[in-house]
């Protein structure tokens, strides 16, 4: 199992809000393999968004321990950390998190300075990625003057910017209308089969689990991979 | 290394994207920078021209005054006068070269018919003039220096342009007292806007016009022996002159001042420096107040852009990257405040110079080395990255899910 991509081992994620504590997490064990297009479905306070952070890096878990290609995460320091996050993961937000004083091209090529790519190779690059998605008239837009669409259309070009191997999208059509959120779909789908990007996307929307052909269910922060169980487990409450 | 230049970019267009503030904080470091700037360049200026005029008195005269130095305006005011006894006495010490005497009184000039207060001075051109010219730094505008014994008048650049509506021309006729004088020569500035309002005659005609016949003296200039030390001849008149006065007077308070040009100068120097001192300690405090608003606004900027932050954490942007973006920020605030403020010091500084030159109380030019328009530059950057220190920690230090989180 050493050529998984991200594995999870009981990890626990707990908060202290005040004096009172809030687990998140109860030992959840999950494996996301190279090619893999998961689904990670629950309802929301579920723990599907605190799932995401550990599966893309940016949160440590308060138990248990988190492989990135079989490097185990606790080991690496905060900067290491955040230099493979921008070499190997890529984000789309709900709330597709552009900077909005950077134009459409300058929002992609953004993950690439951090990676000390050359100024030309980035602004083609990031080029490229914007007419793959479709915006290659929106090239020096800034955020404001993008519709919701756009901006995730942005985003996602973002998140293939440094060709990371995977991508994590927290409910990417949260903020859109059903029409626009399929097409986002379709694109990430198309980067899935085109190029045989790893994609893991949380949401609590069943038509877009629909895309995948793995779906792990989230509930009280614990996984059931099988959608029946997860079910009674959420009415039996 | 290719990013710094980038994140140098990145920080250039945040501060654009909130540029009131930016300005506001940048006028803030201004003010510093222009105190700074402006108070040293002029207060240089004048330790210069104090140092240089000083060099012109060169090393070896020793000058007495009646009255107690350290209180001089009873020293001018008071009419204190070096006795005939008291000046033998400086005469007879070992150690003096030549003795100079002055005396000064104010008298009615009339000149093309306009009246007009001015001081006169008799000076000893015969024996004297070698000595005003070669240490004291006299020297003719125009014209020539008067005959001993004739009633010839030299005037000082204040009399010649300021005083008289119309302006004072060689070879003309100037009334003193009822007398008509010739006027040979225009002086060069003689450093201070008072020396330059004398008319200077030779002792002997002063003394016949004024009344003065006791051979007094309100101010005597000794001119030491080759070798001799001007310090050990110093404390030789003084003792001389005590005992004159103990004999006369009965008294031993020192009412006379015995100085040599070195001391003068360092007296001159420490006042100065005490000045600079000072001047530095409140355009610190300016800085300092400066500082504290790029501190402030780098704050407001952190929290505003925490979000920003987060994304570009999540995007792999390291803790170092985000501390350089904003210590970049505060940097540029500063350095910007410092061009500002030099450049607005040295306009100010250089006014000042021109104004002062047209009215004249001291000359001094202002003097902005390149040293300290660095200093200034330089400076300001430092305060700026300095001040920005704890905010860009605090922002580097975010750890990337907490600035993500979402404030609803």
């Amino acid at each position: 199992m050493v050529n998984s991509l991200i594995k999870l081992e009981n990890v626990w994620k707990v908060y202290k809000l005040g004096k009172v504590e809030v687990v998140a997490l109860r030992g959840i064990s999950l494996e996301i393999a190279p090619g893999d297009f998961v689904t990670l479905i629950g309802p929301s306070g579920s723990g599907k968004s605190t799932l995401l952070n550990m599966i893309g890096l940016l949160d440590a878990p308060t138990r248990g321990k988190v492989f990135i290609k079989g490097k185990d995460t606790a080991t690496l320091s905060e900067d290491e950390l955040s230099h493979l996050r921008g070499k190997t993961i890529g984000f789309v937000f709900q709330e597709f998190n552009l900077l909005p004083h950077l134009t459409a091209l300058e929002n992609v090529a953004l993950p690439m300075i951090f990676q000390e790519i050359p100024e030309e190779t980035r602004r083609e690059r990031a080029r490229n990625l914007l007419i793959s998605v479709g915006l290659e008239d929106r090239i020096s837009h800034q955020p404001a003057e993008l519709s919701g669409g756009e901006r995730q259309r942005v985003a996602i070009a973002r998140a293939f910017a440094n060709n990371p191997e995977l991508v994590i999208a927290d409910e990417p059509t949260g903020n859109l209308d059903s029409e626009t959120g399929k097409k986002i779909m379709e694109i990430l789908t198309n980067f899935h089969q085109k190029e045989g990007k790893t994609i893991a996307v949380v949401t609590h929307d069943p038509h877009i689990a629909a895309y995948s052909k793995k779906t792990v269910n989230i509930v009280d922060g614990q996984t059931s991979i099988n959608q029946v169980k997860a079910k009674k487990a959420l009415w039996s409450k | 290394m290719v990013q710094i230049n980038e994140y140098f970019k990145i920080a250039l267009r945040n501060l654009r994207m909130r540029s009131l503030r930016s300005w506001l904080t940048i006028l803030g470091i201004v003010i510093g920078v222009f105190l700074i700037i402006s108070l040293l360049s002029l207060s240089e200026g004048i330790k210069e021209t104090i140092s240089k005029q000083l060099r012109a008195l060169g090393g070896e005269m020793i000058f007495i005054m009646p009255g107690d130095l350290s209180n001089p305006i009873a020293m001018f005011l008071g009419g204190a006068e070096l006795q005939k006894e008291d000046i033998e006495a400086i005469r007879k010490t070992e150690g003096v070269d030549r003795v100079l005497t002055m005396s000064y009184k104010s008298v009615v000039a009339r000149y093309e018919d306009e009246g007009k207060t001015v001081f006169l001075a008799g000076v000893p051109w015969e024996e004297g003039r070698d000595i005003l010219e070669k240490f004291q730094g006299w020297s003719l505008e125009e014209g020539k220096w008067p005959i001993p014994g004739k009633r010839e008048v030299v005037i000082g650049q204040q009399v010649a342009k300021e005083i008289f509506e119309e302006k004072v021309k060689v070879n003309k006729e100037i009334i003193l007292k009822g007398r008509r004088f010739e006027i040979v020569g225009i002086l060069n500035s003689l450093g201070s806007k008072t020396d330059d309002s004398f008319i200077y005659m030779d002792t002997p005609i002063y003394k016949e016009l004024t009344g003065e016949k006791r051979d007094t003296a309100q101010y005597v200039m000794v001119k030491i022996e080759e070798g001799a030390l001007a310090d050990k001849v110093a404390e030789d008149i003084k003792e001389n002159l005590q005992q004159t006065r103990k004999r006369r007077a009965g008294t031993d308070v020192a009412d006379f001042s015995v100085i040599t040009s070195e001391k003068m100068g360092d007296i001159a120097g420490n006042i100065l420096s005490i000045i600079q001192f000072a001047i530095i300690i409140f355009a610190g405090i300016a800085i300092v107040v400066g500082g504290i608003g790029i501190t402030n606004t780098m704050f407001t900027a952190v929290r505003e852009r925490t979000r920003e932050i987060g994304i570009m954490k999540a995007v792999g942007a390291q803790s170092s990257a985000i501390l350089t973006i904003f210590l970049f920020e505060a940097g540029i605030i500063g350095f910007s405040g410092g061009v500002g403020g030099t450049l607005l010091g040295a306009i100010f500084a250089k006014v000042i110079e021109k104004y002062g030159q047209a009215h004249p109380v001291v000359y001094f030019s202002a003097i902005i080395s390149p040293g300290l328009i660095l200093f200034g530059l330089f400076f300001s950057f430092f305060v700026g990255c300095l001040s920005g220190f704890l905010p860009a920690r605090r922002a580097a230090q975010l750890k990337p899910v907490d600035a993500l989180r979402r404030y609803e």
